[in-house]
């Protein structure tokens, strides 16, 4: 990849003026706040639709699920495919505990988080060796053996068949009998993601990261410790998205292989929705979960029976036609217009 | 012994498999520096046309590699020349856009046939050899004879041909290759349809064995990866060892473990190379970032 194109792909590319201004913590908080605001709206407003919630709610899981992904895979730059695997971690260790412990599934969120980044950080030390398509190979075959193993060892997850988790509505058992209680945890764990993603991206671990995205060998010849540095970066990704895997557990309130682990549904789907909203910025996978989870609901309804896979035969197109046209998504794509819009107004 | 023999056998055969679906997606990534994650949906594709011409035409599916090989050759190198080559200096975008094209292909055959497996018959196919205690099926002995004279005869291409050395110099240093007035776009489009032909060629060859399902895809892309990861990335006979390797493991594994857990195995080996030798078995040190270097 050649330089310039790689600065590109951050979004904060170097101008002839100089640095594009970049923001502050405060403001991107802010933001995140002003975000908020419009979620509440759009759940006083939705409130009684128990169809739109589901949309919602979905919308704002995946978001969190990509905007987690992001942070080791767009400002890190680690195209990782075996994200389903610590969403399943994340899944499983709370059905089980629930299910076996009757432990309040608020409370497996904890070991949830250890779980999913304790996998990572082990399979991510020898992976890490690799770059570029290389990782993302072995991210999945990685995927793929998580699979295997999870119909194998039927004792943890029930195997092929699944678990079921038994409905036992209450607050402490995160069952609710409307879609509500559920669209409102989703935005909480959107807003999780959001936060961290952006103290991530404003820390000393972001720049780090960005600075191996952009050149491994120049971030490690002024000393940042690379395998540390994407090790950090992947346990803090790994861990929100196994959070993702155990509120997605309790919302379904099943767990099986395929749900969890199959590579277009789940893993492939991070990675998508950043692409389409934008790479490595920190609203683009918000942008692009609003855009793809929305149209798939629709596809699904329009397309399901008619012709099977009719909708991951589309994202399959779209991925296409971003990869090829627009490589910097919804985000990049936008702030370039208003990049040329205000240097027109400078002058 | 009668046992190990026959594990033997079975390894050997289902290597010449790995081998051939293997050497198309190293081909590819040897000359273009391109990983193709959609290989294996180009081996499907492959399965579905001498199904098709079985089907409609009621040509044995050996007969179809006339049809299916040149169709593939086509579809590779549009693809090349429409989707990879407008992506060539980002390794990031190529992986999603080969994996667009994975999941397209998958998914449209899906829709197509309605999640239906189907099945080829051959006459030929079905032909049981015995030798001693071990019994060959002449289908998977097509095969393995298939890749030996695939990798012979790619070998001697590449060595004695014009265009073969005309892949090669483009291999080694496109820049000079282009000072030297080679087409280097013409090249990379040949190489990827050769690519695909593979896999088409792949998939005929297969489609009596296997019941074709759209997503056997990606049973074969996994294997090609694990073996590609293993001989070597880029080296043809590191592909066709690396396939026979993969092969007996599978084999032995799959006798004394538990067949199903040959993924995790196949990993465990794939991380173990990783961690020893990067570049694989018989790649040259450093392939593996070979893909990230900047090159026109």
């Amino acid at each position: 990849m050649s330089k310039i194109e790689a600065t590109e792909l951050g979004g904060r590319r170097t101008t002839g003026k100089g640095d594009r201004h970049i923001t502050s913590l405060a403001t991107e908080l802010l933001r995140i706040a002003g975000l908020a605001g419009l979620f509440a709206i759009a759940l006083v407003v939705l409130r009684d639709d128990p169809f739109l919630l589901n949309i919602l709610a979905y919308t704002c899981l995946f978001g969190g699920l990509a905007t987690s992904w992001n942070i080791i895979g767009g400002f890190g730059g680690q195209f990782s495919l075996g994200h389903g695997v610590f969403f399943a971690a994340g899944a499983y260790t709370t059905a089980n505990l629930y299910f076996h412990f009757g432990i309040s599934p608020w409370l497996t969120l904890i070991p949830a988080v250890v779980v999913a980044s304790a996998v990572a950080l082990a399979v991510s030390w020898p992976t890490f060796r690799l770059k570029g398509p290389f990782f993302a190979i072995a991210t999945l075959a990685l995927n793929e053996v998580a699979f295997v193993l999870a119909n194998y060892f039927d004792g943890l997850t029930g195997g092929p068949r699944g678990m079921m988790l038994p409905f036992r509505a209450g607050f402490e058992n995160m069952v609710f009998t409307s879609k509500l209680p559920y669209a409102i945890i989703m935005i909480g764990f959107l807003l999780v993601t959001l936060v961290t993603a952006a103290i991530v991206l404003r820390s000393r671990l972001g720049y780090y990261l960005q600075a191996v995205r952009l050149d491994e060998d120049a971030a490690r010849s002024v000393g940042i410790g690379v395998l540390r540095v994407k090790l950090m970066g992947m346990a803090v990704s790994a861990g929100l998205t196994g959070v993702g895997g155990s509120l997605f557990a309790m919302y379904i309130r099943y767990v099986d292989p395929p749900t969890l682990l199959s590579i277009q549904d789940v893993g492939v789907r991070f990675l998508l929705i950043s692409l389409i909203g934008g790479v490595g910025t920190l609203y683009g996978p918000l942008a692009g979960a609003l855009l793809i989870v929305p149209l798939e609901f629709q596809l699904r309804a329009t397309l399901g029976s008619a012709l099977p896979g009719g909708n991951l035969m589309v994202l399959g197109a779209l991925l296409v036609i971003f990869a090829l046209f627009m490589r910097k998504g919804l985000v990049g794509t936008v702030s370039d217009i208003w990049d040329r819009y205000g240097r027109r107004r400078d002058e | 012994m009668a046992a190990f023999l026959n594990i033997v056998t079975v390894g050997l055969l289902l290597g010449g498999i790995y081998g051939l679906v293997s050497m198309g997606l190293n081909v590819i990534f040897g000359v273009i520096r391109i990983v193709n994650f959609a290989q294996g949906e180009l081996v499907m594709l492959g399965m579905y046309g001498a199904y098709m011409s079985w089907a409609l035409l009621g040509m044995d599916p050996y007969l179809s590699v006339l049809i299916v090989v040149p169709g593939l050759f086509v579809l590779g190198m549009i693809l090349q020349r429409f989707v990879l080559q407008p992506l060539q200096n980002e390794p990031f975008m190529q992986i999603f856009a080969t994996f667009g094209l994975l999941m397209f292909f998958q998914n449209l055959v899906l829709g197509i046939t309605g999640g239906t497996g189907y099945s080829v018959r051959s006459d030929i196919a079905s032909e049981v050899i015995r030798i001693g205690p071990v019994n060959l099926t002449l289908s998977r002995l097509i095969v393995l004879a298939t890749v030996i004279v695939v990798a012979l005869g790619m070998n001697w291409f590449v060595k004695y041909t014009m265009p073969g050395k005309a892949v090669r110099a483009v291999t080694q240093d496109r820049r000079a290759a282009r000072l030297m007035g080679i087409n280097v776009e013409w090249v990379f489009m040949l190489t990827f349809g050769a690519g695909a032909a593979l896999a088409g060629m792949a998939g005929v060859l297969l489609s009596p064995i296997y019941t074709l399902s759209p997503q056997i895809g990606s049973n074969f892309i996994l294997a090609a990866f694990a073996v590609v990861v293993l001989g070597g990335l880029g080296s043809v006979w590191g592909a066709f060892i690396g396939g026979f390797v993969i092969g007996l493991v599978e084999a032995f594994s799959g006798y004394y473990f538990d067949p199903a857990l040959k993924h995790a195995i196949w990993f465990l080996i794939f991380i173990a190379v990783l961690l020893v030798r990067p570049g694989g078995l018989f790649g040259i040190a450093g392939a593996e970032e070979m893909g990230l270097r900047e090159q026109d």
